[in-house]
């Protein structure tokens, strides 16, 4: 399987108006530097020879002004081994909690959509919920249910909406992108009263 | 719709059976299937072939199929595997409606191809064909029976409306076995082994359809044609509850997968992710199958998840009270304060008013039938778990027997929690013969229970056409 070129993937996801991170292609400090402007920022090294990004130490986080050039300079020495490589610069996301959302083609039921405790925990805790596409609103709704953090992920309630909207967004996606064999969004922070996808992984 | 689904009715419902490869010889699997049908009492007309073979009990043999020249609606193989392509094709020369081989040989022995020519030609003459390597089909109604397990050894089912379905042969007596020694009786029993060709898909749609059956349980080993099977699982649901065991749930899944997507959800979470999805009851083990097969058959909708739990042993009430908790859907109900009155002034000074409601260890039937006669008519109480613990003074078959009676009267859920060794299971078989599904602890009655009320709350929210 090929995995789809960053800025390729998250087109699609701004197609359907799954909110995504702010994020550029850097070629060097200076780069970053722009983008950067006064926020907070994230620097990731890409590679077809890494999958797992934050546990190969290719992830860069909450790099303030003053620490980009620093911090760039440091990932280009980590990434030597995963050459050829690229780097993205991404806007530091709000806090909240990291879920993963997920689809995959499964040969005897077809596209299979996932909700789950996210980011680091993913494996620890297999808190997730799946069912195959197309989902309705019940299904939607019973997803989030069948979680086990639900009132951690919906902040008791507050972004159950909000969630159930999303998945029916992905599985619409999932339907309309058949040459998508695998998806990863991961992880999706969950805030108070909003969402927006930090890592986007498609896999051909 | 027509070409989809094989029609299965000429299987279970046979007007003529003829038995191909029956032996002297009593304990070859030929004659064990004959004498089978002679104790189910089969009226239908039955053929026997034989080549070698004259007559047997005083019964004619026919050397082949095509000598018959009547009607056959079922033709039961149990000749060895290198010879049954060839009896299929007799088969639909004699226009026999279906077909049943009991024989294994064939593919999971890795004779594939042999398999694929027995189908071929059964595909041929559009005749469905139930096997290979298959205990076959059941049905205590139409009296028929193709399994080659003596009746001495297994004992068979009274007649109910739960239809099981089993790949395994195995697995299939075993259900076979252990639910005769339930209260709920059978409409069929079918085990498809290889499912050469006719499949799961088949097998449900024929079920869905089957007014017999109220309760679809079954044990599955994989499903092949996925789409159709969602397409199916949309309607069964809708219509009557389907209790499901996948086996493989530890399969090694995809290690090497590159997303976590791909490495979280395998097959097996496929497969339960579909049954979930379309309201299936999802059952870990035989034992939970039992149990839910048990109160699907006998139980209403529950009107809602509040339980009302009435004992006579105060720690059992507690361990219920325990289960409900821990459940996710199901709740301990509180008493209207009309009913609490009421029971105030029924019930002795030494019971409390609460729930669950402990009877006190010296509780007799009387006692008990105050008490659930009156929660039965709680609007807070939507189901009734009765713990009957005969080891008690005052529990005997007299209890037993009023209980049955407020069963009969009640339109709640009611079910008994009855824990002990002989004493206690002749009351078990009485109540269950009574219809009162009978549980042995507090975890299986209550996640019982809760398939119950999961089922019926799928059915009222699901919107698939």
């Amino acid at each position: 399987m090929q995995q789809l070129e960053y800025f390729k993937a998250k087109k699609i996801l701004d197609d359907y108006g799954i909110k995504n991170i702010e994020s550029k292609y850097v070629n060097d400090a200076k780069d970053a530097q722009t983008f950067c402007g006064n926020d907070k920022i994230v620097l990731k090294a890409i590679s077809e020879k890494a999958l797992h990004k934050s546990k190969a130490g290719l992830v860069m986080l909450d790099i303030s002004s003053g620490e980009v050039s620093k911090a760039y300079s440091e990932l280009v020495k980590r990434a030597k081994k995963i050459k050829p490589y690229k780097i993205i610069a991404q806007k530091m996301s709000k806090k909240g909690i990291e879920i993963i959302l997920g689809g995959r083609y499964d040969d005897q039921f077809g596209r299979l959509i996932l909700i789950g405790l996210g980011g680091i925990y993913v494996e620890t805790f297999k808190d997730f919920s799946l069912r195959v596409c197309p989902i309705n609103a019940y299904d939607a709704s019973e997803m989030l249910k069948q979680l086990k953090s639900i009132n951690v992920i919906t902040y008791n309630g507050k972004t159950t909406k909000l969630l159930e909207n999303l998945l029916l967004k992905i599985s619409k996606l999932l339907i309309d992108h058949p040459e998508i064999k695998e998806l990863d969004l991961n992880p999706a922070i969950i805030s108070e009263n909003d969402y927006e996808i930090v890592d986007i992984r498609m896999l051909l | 719709m027509k070409n989809k689904f094989r029609d299965l009715e000429p299987m279970l419902k046979p007007k003529s059976v003829a038995i191909i490869g029956v032996s002297r010889d009593p304990n070859k699997v030929g004659n064990i299937i004959f004498q089978n049908y002679v104790n189910a009492g089969y009226s239908g007309k039955l053929y026997l072939v034989n080549k070698n073979a004259e007559e047997i009990n005083g019964i004619k043999v026919y050397k082949s199929i095509t000598e018959i020249k009547q009607s056959i609606d079922l033709v039961v193989i149990a000749i060895p595997a290198p010879f049954v392509p060839d009896v299929v094709e007799e088969c639909g020369k004699a226009k026999a409606k279906s077909i049943v081989v009991v024989s294994g040989g064939f593919a999971e022995v890795g004779e594939v191809a042999l398999q694929q020519k027995m189908v071929d030609i059964a595909n041929k003459y559009n005749i469905p064909l139930l096997g290979p390597n298959c205990l076959g089909v059941m049905d205590p109604r139409s009296r028929i029976d193709t399994l080659f397990l003596p009746t001495y050894k297994i004992s068979r089912s009274s007649i109910g409306g739960v239809s099981f379905v089993a790949q395994s042969g195995a697995v299939g007596s075993t259900i076979l076995d252990l639910i005769s020694g339930e209260g709920f009786g059978l409409s069929k029993f079918i085990s498809y082994g290889n499912a050469a060709q006719v499949d799961e898909i088949d097998i449900l749609n024929y079920l869905m359809h089957d007014d017999e059956t109220k309760v679809v349980v079954m044990y599955l080993e994989g499903i092949k044609r996925g789409k159709e099977f969602i397409e199916l699982a949309k309607t069964i649901t809708k219509i009557k509850p389907v209790v499901v065991l996948k086996a493989g749930r530890t399969q090694a899944g995809a290690s090497a997968a590159k997303s976590h997507t791909a490495s979280l959800a395998g097959s097996y979470e496929a497969h339960e992710a579909v049954f979930r999805q379309f309201g299936f009851t999802i059952a870990n083990d035989l034992s939970e199958l039992l149990y839910y097969a048990k109160i699907f058959a006998s139980e209403p909708m529950p009107k809602g998840p509040n339980i009302s739990v009435i004992t006579d042993g105060g720690g059992t009430g507690v361990l219920t009270a325990d289960a409900i908790g821990s459940s996710q859907h199901m709740k301990l109900g509180t008493f209207s304060d009309e009913v609490a009155k009421k029971l105030r002034k029924l019930m002795p000074i030494l019971v409390n008013i609460r729930n669950p409601l402990d009877l006190a260890g010296d509780a007799d039937s009387k006692r008990y039938s105050d008490a659930i006669l009156t929660l039965k008519d709680d609007k807070n109480i939507d189901m009734l778990v009765v713990i009957a613990l005969f080891q008690t003074p005052g529990a005997d078959s007299r209890l037993a027997a009023e209980l049955i009676k407020i069963k009969q009267e009640s339109e709640k859920p009611m079910i008994v929690i009855s824990m002990g060794s002989q004493y206690t299971t002749m009351h078990k078989i009485m109540m269950e013969s009574g219809g009162i599904p009978v549980y042995d602890s507090p975890s299986s009655a209550i996640s019982s229970l809760s398939a119950l009320y999961d089922y019926y709350e799928f059915k009222k929210g699901n919107n698939y056409i």
